[in-house]
């Protein structure tokens, strides 16, 4: 067995799946279908997961590569549960303004933590750079603009 | 996710009784009042409905089974069973707003679930196509929502001992009128009730649109928070214990068989369950416990294939011309032939080529065979495609299909009309576990179809007024419909057009000669329905040669259009979405310096929208800085959410218009993944899209789709404004 620390816990892996991506084990073997699969070579975005706090495609990554860092998934973005459980900011904008299918807004949403971690309070130019690599095909891009400056509203960066 | 369902205890017959009108109540279920009907006939088998109606209860038994709508139980939670399916419209969300209307609750007090095929729906008729699920629905729903709060307020009537008229049913309660302290909830009404439901004896009031409180609202949607919670709800995620993952071998070409293929090698590999290979069914694939590891073992099944085209791009597009006299003519006023050749004559061509769906989720399914039923968990428009061969693949006995809708990551045309069900089927009847199939991007890009190629032809001439005199005008298109719909290619030929490439063919102006053939060419690449159907590709054309024959009468463009506006009911809305566009887009000013304008409009159903994009060249790029959009959808259930769907429809459409082409080499798509097919990013998309809805009555019109159509020629029509450059063919290209 291999050991994950995902979401702050951690999870046995097969030692045979060190060398499958991390967006499968995350999906099929630990059920944190949170990750979504779009493309498999780095180019959507829709696989982000953060690896020691860096946004990174997770179809690309080794399971292998992950082991010693800590692993964040959506599923690991809010406090609490149950009633009450509570949204990361960047969750909360999208919430309010939402995405369409949304099966992209994982990685759009591990983008823009990353972001906010390291830039509380981003103007438009970056956060259109550090937004512009994951795609969305339902054309929600200005939501996704509007939400990651609203996020910075809410987890208060805005003063 | 809901993988084990636990049976009712009653058969519908036993559960259901018809009411005089056709709606079902529940009887005797636990304490739960249950409210159905016959959506799926009422709204695909009209002849049957008439029937029903005119047999009156006594049949109950011998009709369909009924899907059910809602129910309410004792602890106050309503449950609306959505007929449709969820790919990111908001369907869920506005049918629970228009349900919502008449039961007088909070859409907070629903709990929307996916219906699925064991509560009642014939899966011939579980669809969601063609932006037409709030239009079909609009009354049927509020009419069986309305019957249900009538129950309840006779029935608590009842229990407060007081008159009917008494009773005022509002915000899932019901209060007496004189008294606002006696009141019960909806839920203590159900707990409380003791003999049978009684009936209403006629059709309930359904409200005036001046008294609605929940359909025009842009309320929340329903579906979001689990998907922000990572919850397993798309078909890719669906997941039930011990199941397996299956990959499946793919063809080198178009419509190649599977001449051999060895197992042997493949089953030494690790993790690998089974192998299976059926050269008859044209089936290969591997059974593991990882897809990583079923998709390596792929690699060793040592395929041979056989046959297929070897097709090349310039050979599909000499096949995909459209030329004078050919194709079916469908429709014509005046005479075209006399009056083509007179006056100032316009001639041009519009390319649109193949086109991926590329919804960010890939095709998948989840099957597990047992020996009674088969059961699929599928993200899917149709169920019927996930259905198709199912019984034949499995054999044996006949058995229960029971189809669960999964949500989908987008879809735009292609889920259900393509299926991996089939694929999962024949993984788990061999294994006897549950299989889920999950397609790469690859997979889902080169083996899926396409949208088809389209060729329009137009010969246009004026009169000495500027107007158009006759349009001549020929299309060739692949086909979109006609490669779902079971006919014979003999009658398909015979029939010699698609009503799929019909979306959007017609010019809605007014001028007295035209003529348009539809020319449908069978193409040895798969093709299909993609968003809009033919909207994208005969809008680009139709409203680009717009454009032309306004610069030849040298008359502005918006005006062009709005001196050729019918003078019919079509007429008057299409020129308030003109004239709306005009005043909201500024078009009477000048734009800012290297900047210009284009128009378009086009239609879907009853949705009328005109658009102006505003672009400039940048770095020989073409950069679109703004879209205004002016629709009228007729009612809007949810402005938000709608808006949503235009602007969407447009980044995809720009998307189309600016960047997206498949082409073919050696009977196969060459492009396999966003590397060779990007689609629009962000930083591409105008960070100002407008969308203005127009009031429009009492009756909603389509969303999903209709915002698709104009953006190509809208752009196309800028960029000539631009540069004086036509541009006849997409992706624009400077």
């Amino acid at each position: 067995m291999i050991k994950l620390e995902v979401n702050n816990r951690s999870w046995d892996v097969p030692e045979f799946q060190a060398s499958e991506m991390l967006v499968w084990v995350l999906r099929d073997t630990l059920g944190l279908a949170g990750t979504r699969y779009g493309c498999g070579i780095g180019v959507c975005g829709t696989c982000n997961v953060l690896i020691d706090g860096v946004p990174k495609r997770s179809c690309q990554t080794p399971t292998a590569n992950a082991v010693g860092k800590k692993i964040t998934t959506l599923e690991g973005l809010a406090e609490g549960t149950g009633d009450q459980l509570e949204l990361h900011p960047v969750q909360t904008a999208f919430l309010e303004n939402p995405l369409q299918c949304c099966w992209c807004m994982s990685g759009h949403i591990m983008n823009a933590v990353a972001l906010l971690e390291n830039n509380p309070n981003p103007n438009s130019e970056q956060i259109n750079n550090a937004m512009n690599e994951n795609y969305c095909r339902c054309g929600g891009y200005n939501n996704i603009r509007k939400n990651v400056a609203r996020a910075a509203e809410i987890a208060g960066g805005r003063s | 996710m809901s993988a084990k369902r636990v049976k009712a205890p009653l058969t519908p017959e036993q559960r259901w009784k018809m009411t005089r009108r056709r709606f079902l109540i529940g009887t005797g279920s636990l304490g739960v009042l249950a409210v159905g009907g016959y959506f799926g006939i009422n709204e695909g088998r009209p002849a049957l409905v008439d029937a029903i109606e005119k047999s009156g209860a006594s049949r109950v038994g011998k009709m369909p089974v009924p899907n059910l709508w809602f129910e309410m139980k004792p602890d106050n939670k309503m449950i609306f069973y959505a007929p449709k399916f969820e790919m990111g419209q908001g369907i869920h969300s506005a049918l629970a707003q228009i349900a919502a209307e008449e039961l007088e609750v909070d859409v907070k007090q629903l709990e929307v679930r996916q219906a699925d095929s064991t509560i009642g729906f014939d899966p011939q008729l579980m669809f969601t196509f063609g932006s037409t699920s709030v239009n079909a629905l609009f009354t049927p729903l509020r009419e069986a929502a309305a019957t249900m709060r009538e129950m309840l307020r006779l029935e608590a009537a009842k229990q407060l001992s007081v008159g009917v008229n008494e009773v005022v049913a509002l915000r899932g309660e019901c209060f007496a009128r004189q008294d606002m302290g006696k009141k019960l909830t909806y839920g203590q009404i159900v707990a409380a009730k003791q003999t049978e439901w009684e009936i209403p004896k006629t059709a309930p009031n359904l409200k005036a649109r001046k008294a609605f409180t929940s359909i025009g609202q842009n309320t929340p949607r329903v579906d979001v928070r689990a998907k922000l919670l990572g919850q397993p709800v798309y078909g890719y995620d669906a997941r039930v214990p011990d199941m397996l993952y299956g990959a499946v071998a793919r063809p080198p070409r178009y419509g190649a068989t599977l001449k051999s293929a060895n197992a042997a090698e493949a089953s030494n590999q690790p993790g690998v369950t089974k192998v299976v290979i059926d050269l008859k069914a044209n089936f290969a694939g591997v059974v593991a416990d990882t897809r990583t590891r079923a998709r390596e073992a792929l690699k060793f099944l040592n395929l041979e294939w056989q046959g297929g085209t070897n097709v090349n791009q310039n050979e599909i597009d000499a096949m995909v011309t459209a030329r004078d006299g050919e194709g079916v003519v469908i429709r014509k006023r005046g005479n075209t032939d006399a009056t083509i050749l007179t006056g100032t004559q316009v001639t041009a061509e519009y390319r649109t080529p193949f086109a991926a769906h590329a919804h960010l989720e890939p095709l998948s399914a989840l099957a597990h065979v047992q020996a009674l039923r088969v059961e699929l968990w599928v993200p899917t428009q149709f169920t019927s495609g996930d259905t198709r061969g199912v019984q034949a693949a499995v054999g044996g006995e006949k058995r229960e299909i029971v189809v669960y809708p999964m949500q989908m990551g987008g879809s735009f045309g292609r889920k259900g009309a393509q299926s991996a069900a089939l694929e999962a089927v024949r993984l788990s009847n061999a294994v006897g576990k549950p299989v889920h199939v999950g397609w790469t991007r690859e997979e889902d890009i080169q083996h899926g179809f396409f949208r088809p190629p389209s060729h329009t032809r137009f010969r246009g001439s004026l009169n000495s007024d500027g107007r158009i005199d006759a349009i001549d005008q020929v299309t060739a298109s692949g086909d979109i419909l006609f490669s779902v719909i079971p006919i014979p290619e003999p009658i398909k030929n015979l029939i010699g057009f698609d009503f799929g490439v019909m979306s959007g063919q017609f010019s809605p102006y007014d001028f007295p000669n035209y003529r348009v053939r539809s020319h449908r060419i069978n193409l040895p690449v798969p093709t299909g329905s993609w968003r809009g159907l033919g909207i994208f590709p005969n809008t680009f054309a139709l409203e680009s040669f717009m454009d032309e024959l306004a610069f030849a009468a040298k008359t502005d463009p918006l005006e062009f259009r709005l001196k050729h506006v019918p003078t019919t009911e079509e007429g008057t809305r299409l020129k308030r979405v003109l004239e709306d566009v005009k005043t909201r887009s500024n078009w009477a000013t000048t734009p800012e310096s290297g900047r210009a304008r284009g128009v378009a409009f086009s239609s879907l159903g009853n949705t009328y929208v005109a658009q102006v994009a505003e672009v400039s060249i940048l770095e020989n790029r073409i950069v679109v800085h703004r879209v205004t959009i002016s629709i009228d959808a007729g009612l809007v259930v949810n402005p938000a959410n709608a808006a949503l769907q235009a602007k969407g429809s447009v980044v995809m459409g720009l998307s189309s218009t600016l960047l997206e082409k498949l082409t073919v080499k050696d009977g196969m798509v060459e492009q396999a993944n966003f590397k060779e097919y990007p689609l629009l990013t962000l930083k591409e998309t105008p960070p100002r899209i407008d969308v203005n809805f127009l009031e429009g009555g009492d009756t909603p019109y389509g969303m999903g789709e209709p915002a698709i159509g104009p953006i190509g020629a809208a752009v196309a029509n800028a960029v000539f404004a631009l540069t004086q450059k036509r541009i006849r063919d997409l992706p624009l290209e400077l």
